[in-house]
């Protein structure tokens, strides 16, 4: 039978009330997807080069400026923090769940605040947290004026 | 001696109940109902629900046993969180405007029911039970208080179900075991009684087993008990993806003096 009232793919992007980690979870999922739909339209664009010189330049040069407008350092920005979350989040997904990095059982407690996401896994969010801001600020100054800081 | 309490009984406020109406074997679609309701200071949001059934509504449906958080029987979604309705102070909420839903990802039963089942036989094929090789014994196992601390954290689940209404792999993966099973099945393998490891391993160690859970946290941050049940899948990943290189031995705990009078009673 099937479940009348089942969530659905829709509520991965419904974190409020459930704390940070799910939200991390969303976006974890967003890139994710993002960077799938990415990665196909990568290979279309470069596989324009098989149709000679002059159509691989016109691509590069549309892509840079959409419809008139200079656009393309923005989509490149925008490509470099989804995949930067993606990759130092995947990280920390790597260590805590093969179970390293986290506490031991505990006895619970009132008001009972999950431990398992605080403590390592949390000061882990926090230094891969501060990495991704840095090396975002250095990629999108180099996107936008080629200058590797 | 005459009792008095302060402000006992007192109407503080009236809140709006928004209730998702349900009932399968009429053929409509959920609808929501609004109920005003007068709260009295200590009134919990079951207590609530329980008003709306007494004075204005008796249709309703709801779930409830204890009203003190042991039975695990009236967990709902109240404002877009789960929680158990009987813990949850309509005052501390804070809010006019209260939406209660049933749990998601399960069948309803009725308005507030929610249909269990599919917790309890995920719960079950786990083998939540100390697997052991020898016959039934007349005596107990020996444990240090140290080794019980190990899993003593998950022994607090009430089975109220709120994990699985909360968890995101869920709500789109009919056949994973869910978080409450998983910590249970963490719960037994980490008890140094138990031999049953390799019982366990297929059932955990397949599609829709530990691997599908992508630790979002929501189980633990809705768990009315603080079981941590994300905390035990992830230890559980740990034993299961060391076992990969390296065996993972269990030395069942040995057996104490026999007992007489367990004797008897069996
Ligand atoms: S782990 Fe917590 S939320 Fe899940 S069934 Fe047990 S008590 Fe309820
Ligand atoms: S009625 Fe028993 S837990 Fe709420």
């Amino acid at each position: 039978m099937a479940i009348e009232n089942k969530k659905g793919w829709i509520s991965w992007f419904n974190p409020i009330k459930y704390g940070f980690d799910r939200w991390l979870f969303a976006m974890h999922r967003f890139t994710g997807i993002v960077i799938g739909l990415y990665l196909m339209a990568h290979v279309f664009e470069t596989s324009n080069i098989l149709r000679g010189p002059l159509t691989w330049n016109n691509v590069m040069v549309f892509l840079d400026w959409p419809f008139g407008i200079h656009f393309g350092p923005y989509i490149l920005s925008a490509l470099l923090l989804v995949v930067v979350f993606h990759a130092l989040n995947g990280l920390r997904l790597t260590i805590v769940e093969n179970g390293l990095m986290l506490v031991r059982p505990y006895r619970p407690e009132y008001p009972y605040k999950p431990k398992s996401l605080a403590g390592w896994n949390f000061a882990l969010k926090i230094v891969l947290g501060i990495l991704m801001i840095v090396i975002s600020v250095f990629g999108i100054v180099y996107i936008f004026t080629g200058v590797i800081l | 001696m005459e009792l008095v309490l302060k402000g006992f009984g007192e109407v503080v406020k009236t809140v709006t109940f928004r209730v998702r109406r349900y009932d399968p074997e009429k053929k409509e679609m959920p609808k929501y109902m609004e109920y005003k309701v007068p709260v009295q200071r200590g009134m919990t949001v079951l207590d609530g629900v329980l008003y709306i059934k007494e004075h204005l509504d008796p249709s309703l449906a709801a779930r409830y046993s204890c009203r003190m958080g042991i039975c695990g029987s009236c967990a709902m979604i109240i404002n877009g969180k789960e929680r158990l309705a009987c813990q949850t102070q309509i005052l501390e909420l804070n809010k006019d405007l209260i939406k209660v839903d049933p749990l998601g990802n399960y069948d309803t039963v009725k308005d507030l029911v929610p249909d269990l089942n599919k917790l309890f036989k995920n719960h079950e094929s786990v083998k939540p039970y100390i697997v052991r090789e020898e016959a039934e014994p007349y005596g107990e196992y020996i444990q240090l208080p140290e080794e019980r601390e190990k899993y003593a954290l998950f022994t607090e689940c009430i089975m109220c179900g709120a994990c699985l209404s909360a968890c995101p792999t869920m709500a789109t993966d009919d056949l994973y075991l869910g978080p409450q099973a998983l910590a249970q099945a963490y719960r037994y393998i980490a008890d140094s009684r138990d031999a049953g490891f390799n019982e366990r391993l297929n059932l955990l160690d397949s599609k829709h087993g530990v691997w599908r859970c992508h630790f979002a946290g929501a189980c633990s941050e809705v768990c009315p008990k603080g079981v941590d049940p994300a905390l035990a899948i992830q230890l559980l990943r740990g034993v299961l993806s060391k076992n990969v290189f390296i065996k993972y031995k269990q030395n069942p705990a040995k057996l104490g003096p026999e007992r007489a009078s367990i004797k008897e009673v069996l």
